[in-house]
């Protein structure tokens, strides 16, 4: 049961900054997650249907009271429609995130946009290309203009498959014509997902879970890998920086702006108001040493990628990251915010904006930023932090700040093998690396906070096994200090070997959540190069603390894609033993992957490490025996 | 005589029961409207979390003897036989929460409540729906809960079930297991994340 003395975090600064809240009045998710138990077994198990309002229904887990929801709809139908309406939320997310980038690339070629320009031509005309545009010699803002309206077309409906799903293994490609997996139209398939889910549409649980796979294909192969690339092109691609992480990136004697979301649109206006040296000057006229931008959450790893921005913290930090008094300003876009920082905030001296349009929140000022005036806008509350330093109370400074190295984009990675994925290749045929490991996703107040990361990404790279990992796992485990390069030293010597080799570290930042997507890109990659499919690589994906709709969406492309990934939580569908089968071992015949929920990563690191061996002795490789 | 069992197994902790209980205790007997009145009316079932977070439903016990009633000055508790059910007259008590610190189960809460006097907080707990079930219904709690955590039977009838259940257990397998194996999968993880969510 909950015990408030008890540590609720592995990490020091989250824990001595959960009792600076406490002691400050403030009330966390911890606290708000207490206060919701016994949390509803019927909605935990996926078995209550608030579709329509011949209901709410609710089936009996026990078998004696209703069997069916007022529809007939009975425990398998229900789930499955429940679990497919959060795999449309999560893609729906990701995809309208993707979105706006496309809308600031044809803001950019219009001129629209200003202050956002074409950093990578190079990657831009690759992309081009891949959308069948020709560029010959149009100028990059014509090449822009077109693609983005090639990219408009894959959220449409007009052509039978979203543009990027080539870049999948024709093994894989296959698999998806055989099951109608292939995603036709971004928006098409969330659109048709909550209608098969609408009340009399599909009862049958199996294709209602076939749709949702392909729904969740359209984010991975089309929303998310958009924003991906997008970002990629107006705000350059990731190469390995120097960082720092955890609460002690913010400084007593600067002004200090958290950056918090998720779409670096707003984030990297920010960074370069930051850069202004009027700004800079009125911070010092105000007593400050200067500006010191910092991120929180997603938006922070988009920073951290491509400019080495400091990290502050993951989701369940968010909160605590204000409690030191040391923010003077918080900026949110959206995504993952939640509701409860306006509140907290108003116990210290902290001015919170939201910017987007598309999320307010209680508590908050709200200066909307759009493609044409974000760079004003981005000057204006920048300034308008600068001022606040001077209302700064007492700051709680926790830790000193760990260092980390970020900014792995596929194209890094390669790079860093020679420029093509063979050394990697080698490395694994060899055993030297057993295989990889993508370790994705949140936070969430049901496993003590970074555990999960910490302990897995431990477990994995004791034995060989090379750990790629984004979003909120990123920070825990840049935290714990696996992302140096002489983190090396906690490797198995296979993996050990490697790492020097090259100068990195064993547990490589991919980025933000929709980079997940680099994780695909680089699998396919293997793949092609191996002339396999990808189920069968000795990879895996895993998401010991997960909370999100938009992790079940990227959960369920993992799978569809023919990645096997572990979930820590247990998502809402114990209510139907026929979708946990379905899902947990029967999906290995449709798709070559399956679901595992284990909340223990100790037990958890060693079912990935069969899994990786299984996958290996398949191969023809040398497989070890798991104990 | 019927009375309320419950069988904690089977709580799935939605608290529908806590709903239903404050409705059936306040003047317009709708939840919309319930939920407006002032004052508002409280539950009188309580669902608590178990060291595993699973729900369990707390209710009066309606104890013979009752150490609310034996603690009770002002002779506000007494007992209606008929219906085998602890009462408090709202009128008679005087807020001094003697009966709350005599109950061993924490059921008593003090507030206004809308079947109370006017502007003054008194003892407030399970009357057994006593107003329900002389209009021929069964108690709150025991309509709206879909697991059948709470049952309205004759108390033999219960036992003889419960008999029954325990004996077919102790024989070879047979029958299927108590609990679903849907449940019994959700009740593991839940057990397994509160181990690593603490120490």
């Amino acid at each position: 049961m909950f015990d408030p003395r008890e540590s609720l975090s592995i990490t020091q600064d989250g824990d001595r900054l959960i009792a600076k809240a406490r002691q400050d009045g403030i009330e966390t998710v911890w606290e708000r997650h207490e206060a919701q138990q016994p949390q509803c077994g019927f909605c935990d198990m996926g078995l209550s249907c608030r579709i329509c309002i011949m209901g709410p229904c609710r089936v009996d887990p026990f078998g004696e009271g209703p069997q069916t929801g007022v529809c007939g709809a009975d425990a398998d139908i229900i789930v499955a429609r429940n679990l497919c309406r959060m795999i449309a939320a999560g893609a729906a997310a990701h995809s309208d995130h993707g979105r706006d980038l496309v809308e600031v690339l044809a803001g950019v070629a219009d001129g629209t946009a200003v202050g956002y320009k074409i950093r990578d031509e190079a990657k831009l005309k690759r992309l081009a290309e891949e959308y069948g545009v020709v560029t010959g010699d149009k100028t990059p803002l014509a090449i822009a203009g077109e693609l983005s309206q090639a990219m408009m077309e894959d959220y449409g409906m007009r052509q039978k498959a979203v543009k990027m799903v080539a870049r999948a293994p024709k093994k894989r490609q296959e698999v998806w014509e055989k099951f109608t997996l292939t995603p036709r139209g971004i928006d098409r398939e969330t659109s048709e997902m909550m209608h098969r889910t609408h009340m009399g549409v599909d009862n049958n649980w199996q294709s209602l879970l076939l749709q949702g796979m392909r729904n969740a294909l359209s984010d991975g192969w089309g929303g998310s890998m958009i924003a991906t690339e997008v970002s990629d092109i107006l705000f350059g691609v990731p190469t390995p920086r120097p960082t720092m992480v955890n609460a002690g990136v913010l400084k007593e004697d600067q002004v200090n702006i958290v950056v918090h979301g998720h779409n670096p649109v707003v984030s990297e206006m920010v960074s370069k108001a930051c850069q202004s040296p009027g700004l800079i000057d009125l911070a010092k006229e105000k007593g400050a040493q200067g500006i010191n931008l910092v991120g929180v959450c997603c938006t922070g790893n988009e920073l951290l990628m491509r400019r080495g921005i400091a990290m502050a913290g993951n989701h369940l930090m968010s909160e605590l990251i204000l409690s030191t008094g040391a923010v003077d300003m918080m900026i949110v876009d959206y995504q993952c915010i939640m509701p409860s920082l306006g509140k907290v905030a108003g116990s210290y001296h902290t001015r919170m904006v939201s910017t987007s349009d598309k999320a307010k929140f209680p508590h908050m000022e709200h200066h909307e930023f759009h493609p044409d005036n974000a760079e004003k806008k981005a000057v204006e509350v920048v300034r308008s932090a600068v001022e606040n330093y001077v209302n700064r109370g007492k700051v709680f400074i926790p830790v000193a700040p760990q260092e980390a190295v970020g900014g792995f984009s596929v194209e890094t990675i390669v790079g860093a093998l020679g420029g093509t994925p063979e050394p990697l290749i080698d490395a694994i045929k060899a055993g030297k690396i057993r295989g990889a490991v993508g370790i994705v996703g949140c936070n969430n107040p049901k496993i003590k906070h970074d555990y999960g990361h910490v302990t897995l990404t431990r477990r994995l790279i004791e034995n060989d096994i090379l750990v790629v990992d984004t979003g909120c796992v990123s920070v825990a485990t840049a935290k714990a200090g696996f992302k140096v390069p002489a983190a090396a030293d906690m490797a198995g010597p296979g993996l050990k070997e490697i790492c020097n080799a090259l100068g990195i570290p064993p547990v490589l930042h991919m980025g933000s959540c929709v980079d997940n997507v680099r994780i695909l890109v680089l699998v396919a990659a293997l793949a092609n190069s191996l002339g396999v499919d990808i189920s069968d690589l000795p990879v895996a994906g895993s998401a010991p603390e997960w909370y999100s709709e938009k992790a079940v969406a990227i959960g369920t492309y993992f799978v569809a894609s023919g990645v096997t990934t572990h979930l820590g939580p247990m998502p809402p569908i114990t209510g139907s033993m026929n979708v946990v089968k379905l899902l947990t071992s029967g999906l290995k015949d449709v798709v070559g992957a399956t679901f595992a929920v284990e909340p223990d990563p100790e037990k958890a690191a060693i079912f990935l490490r069969r899994h990786i061996e299984d996958k290996r002795k398949a191969l023809g490789l040398d497989a070890r025996t798991v104990e | 005589m019927k009375q309320v069992v419950v069988h904690p197994e089977r709580c799935v902790g939605c608290m529908q029961c806590m709903l239903a209980c404050a409705t059936a205790h306040s003047r317009s007997l709708t939840l919309f409207a319930a939920v407006q009145e002032t004052p508002q009316p409280k539950p009188r079932i309580h669902v608590g979390a178990g060291r595993f977070n699973e729900g369990f439903p707390n209710r009066c016990r309606h104890c013979d003897p009752a150490p609310c009633q034996m603690a009770c000055l002002a002779g506000a508790i007494y007992r209606r036989d008929s219906m085998d059910t602890v009462m408090i007259n709202p009128d008679r008590c005087i807020n001094c929460a003697s009966c709350a610190m005599a109950c061993p189960y924490g059921v008593i809460r003090f507030h206004e409540d809308p079947l109370g006097p006017v502007g003054h907080a008194i003892a407030v707990k399970c009357d057994n729906c006593s107003a329900r079930v002389a209009k021929g219904q069964v108690p709150a709690c025991v309509e709206v809960c879909k697991a059948g955590a709470l049952t309205y039977e004759e108390m033999d009838a219960a036992m003889r079930r419960k008999t029954r259940t325990v004996a077919r257990s102790m024989s070879v397998d047979t029958d299927p297991p108590a609990i679903p194996a849907g449940v019994a999968l959700l009740k593991s993880i839940k057990q397994s994340e509160l181990q690593l969510s603490g120490s």
